[in-house]
């Protein structure tokens, strides 16, 4: 499988979303688009989803139900000391580092997810596509698998707003 | 929300085109260093070594070394914890509540207060960790099946709150503070000439190019990371707090000690922040990026926080005498106000109450040095105010015949000139190879100062 790559290249945000808007009318979506910064209008455009926020929330949930059954063990089951005429399972104050706890395990969790997911860890070689992506240049990458006819239409479209780069 | 550039004025000074700010800010990573620079860096790495020489002596010889006696078993070292962590809170209360906000200036200066921030933690982390005497068997306090019963840690002590809540911090505003870099240090990869520069960063960059599927989970993460900091923010400054408000100690023993810690701590960090955005206009001539409504806007806040503090020693002090009690109204007018440690006590007031009232007037907040005079005098009347809780209450509690005075031995001053050379020595290196702009989030507001088009005004924030 070989495929061929060519690249519209943008000079600033609104001409990228412009032709990105003509783009989706016209049935037509770049295998990706490369920004200095996020931009919304592509993210939603393009189609992709993500669902790191679901995946915190249950981080957090198995972080609490674990940490508060951890304390629980620990203060009741394993080695009871009575501290201050306390009692064992002293819940409230177990909460304090419940849910400091809690948000370390979260965090940490969903860095690790955002790593895999979105494949940034360290020794990664980049794959660059435009030398200029990360500084100025709003860049849309397209295969020439999409065939003739489309390809025209792109092409056209990027040329009133940017540049072809093949 | 808008960012209103016919109102607020605009982020970024001139009009500066993409390449232009990613220039502008790696700029000093580029230069050749600065001959100040290495003056500064020799400083502080003669005040690091004279901290390390006192932590020697501390560890050779204990806690006897130290200025501490009976009545006064906390000294400098916690004053100094607390104050290190106060100013550690700036970095996420500038990133977390300006970004919950949705303050668009805070992005020329969250990666700097960032930085401080995991500078300064690791600084306040120092002091517990050596007060323990015997800093070797440190890792008693994990809570893991052990050789020792098991015998496992006490989860309802505050002293062990605050061991997750600092571990917590540092682990996370440092893994905050890096993936915010990660997209600039792509940057740096991508425009730099020099093969090591580019092998060095690209490393550090973890691959990144920037496409949208890394961005949508970037911006997720970012949500994720944000919402939670907040709560973690406001929960360890409590935590510090309750080390000593549930001790039965007249002038520990209050509610109000949680807000006004957590208020305290982000006065300290705001203060210190400004320090040292004044010190990188000074310096590195980022006045295009940390403009002058930028310093206004800090300043503001700051008014805001001092009303805050004045209202919270004002009501110490009512309260001392309305709640009838003998012991609450010793300590704060007998030995806090008019007593041995009354300087330090007026000291605080006026720093921190008092003279950044001067801020109401344009005029002093249109002066950087005064500003940065200012500033620096927060920081000092921040310090005071630890230093007031800790020592003033320890040294008169219920007991006339325990009263006892404290001042501290040279070497805990030394391990405190330690921890300063630390954070300038790790200021500094920050300076020198670290973006101290989060490029890619300017970039991202530049555009609030071109003419708004109707595309923008739609579901942007």
């Amino acid at each position: 499988m070989n495929k061929k790559y060519f690249t519209g290249v943008f000079h600033d945000e609104e001409s990228l979303v412009k032709a990105f808007g003509r783009l989706r009318e016209a049935g037509i979506k770049p295998e990706e688009v490369y920004t200095p910064y996020p931009i919304h209008e592509i993210l939603d455009g393009m189609g992709n989803k993500t669902r790191i926020t679901h995946a915190a929330f249950f981080y957090g949930l198995f972080a609490v139900i674990g940490l508060l059954s951890f304390m629980y063990y620990v203060s009741v089951i394993d080695w009871p000391l009575v501290f201050g005429g306390k009692p064992f399972n002293a819940f409230p104050s177990f909460i304090v580092v419940t849910i400091v706890a809690t948000i370390l395990i979260i965090t940490l969790a969903t860095l690790f997810t955002f790593s895999v997911r979105a494949k940034i860890f360290p020794g990664k070689q980049a794959e660059i596509v435009h030398p200029r992506a990360t500084d100025d240049k709003f860049v849309m990458l397209f295969s020439d698998t999409i065939g003739k006819e489309k390809e025209e239409i792109v092409v056209h479209i990027i040329q009133e707003h940017g540049e072809v780069e093949k | 929300m808008i960012y209103k550039t016919e109102i607020r004025g605009p982020l970024i000074q001139g009009d500066k085109s993409f390449s232009q700010i990613s220039r502008e800010i790696l700029a000093p990573i580029d230069a050749k260093t600065p001959m100040w620079w290495y003056f500064a860096m020799a400083t502080s790495l003669g005040m690091l070594g004279f901290g390390l020489y006192c932590i020697y002596l501390t560890l050779a010889n204990g806690i006897g070394s130290w200025g501490l006696n009976n009545s006064v078993g906390w000294g400098w070292a916690i004053v100094n914890f607390v104050w290190w962590i106060g100013i550690g809170h700036a970095g996420t209360a500038f990133s977390i509540f300006l970004l919950i906000l949705r303050q668009q200036w805070r992005t020329a200066i969250n990666r700097a207060a960032e930085a401080m921030t995991v500078v300064a933690v690791m600084c306040a982390g120092l002091f517990p960790l050596l007060h323990m005497g015997r800093p070797w068997l440190f890792f008693y306090i994990f809570p893991y099946p052990n050789t020792r019963g098991p015998l496992w840690v006490n989860f309802n002590s505050p002293l062990f709150w605050d061991f997750v809540a600092i571990t917590a911090y540092i682990l996370i505003s440092a893994s905050f503070w890096y993936f915010g870099m990660v997209p600039d240090f792509a940057t740096i990869r991508d425009t730099t000439k020099s093969k090591i520069k580019k092998a060095v960063y690209g490393f550090f960059a973890f691959g990144w190019t920037g496409s949208s599927r890394e961005w949508l989970r970037y911006e997720g993460l970012s949500f994720v990371l944000g919402g939670i900091a907040a709560v973690l923010v406001v929960s360890v400054h409590s935590i510090v707090s309750t080390d000593f408000a549930v001790g039965v100690i007249p002038g520990w023993h209050t509610t109000i000690f949680p807000p006004y810690f957590v208020i305290g701590a982000i006065f300290s960090g705001f203060a210190m922040v400004l320090t040292l955005v004044t010190i990188m206009r000074g310096a590195y001539k980022m006045n295009d990026f940390i403009t002058d409504s930028h310093i206004d806007a800090v300043c503001r806040v700051l008014i805001f926080i001092s009303l805050i503090m004045g209202t919270a020693y004002m009501t110490e002090i009512f309260m001392a005498w309305y709640s009838g009690s003998i012991y609450e109204y010793s300590i704060i007018f007998e030995s806090r106000m008019f007593g041995d440690y009354a300087f330090q006590f007026w000291a605080m007031f006026v720093a921190n109450a008092v003279v950044p009232q001067l801020f109401w007037f344009k005029a002093v907040r249109k002066r950087i040095l005064i500003v940065f005079l200012i500033s620096i005098i927060i920081n000092i009347g921040m310090w005071f105010e630890r230093f007031n809780i800790v020592i003033t209450s320890l040294s008169r509690d219920y007991l006339p015949a325990n009263w006892a005075n404290y001042s501290p031995s040279w070497v805990e001053v030394g391990i405190f000139i330690g921890t300063l050379g630390l954070f300038t020595a790790g200021v500094l290196m920050f300076f020198r190879y670290i973006p101290m702009i989060a490029i890619s989030e300017v970039k991202s507001v530049a555009k609030y100062n071109k003419p708004q088009t109707t595309h923008q005004t739609g579901h942007h924030e």
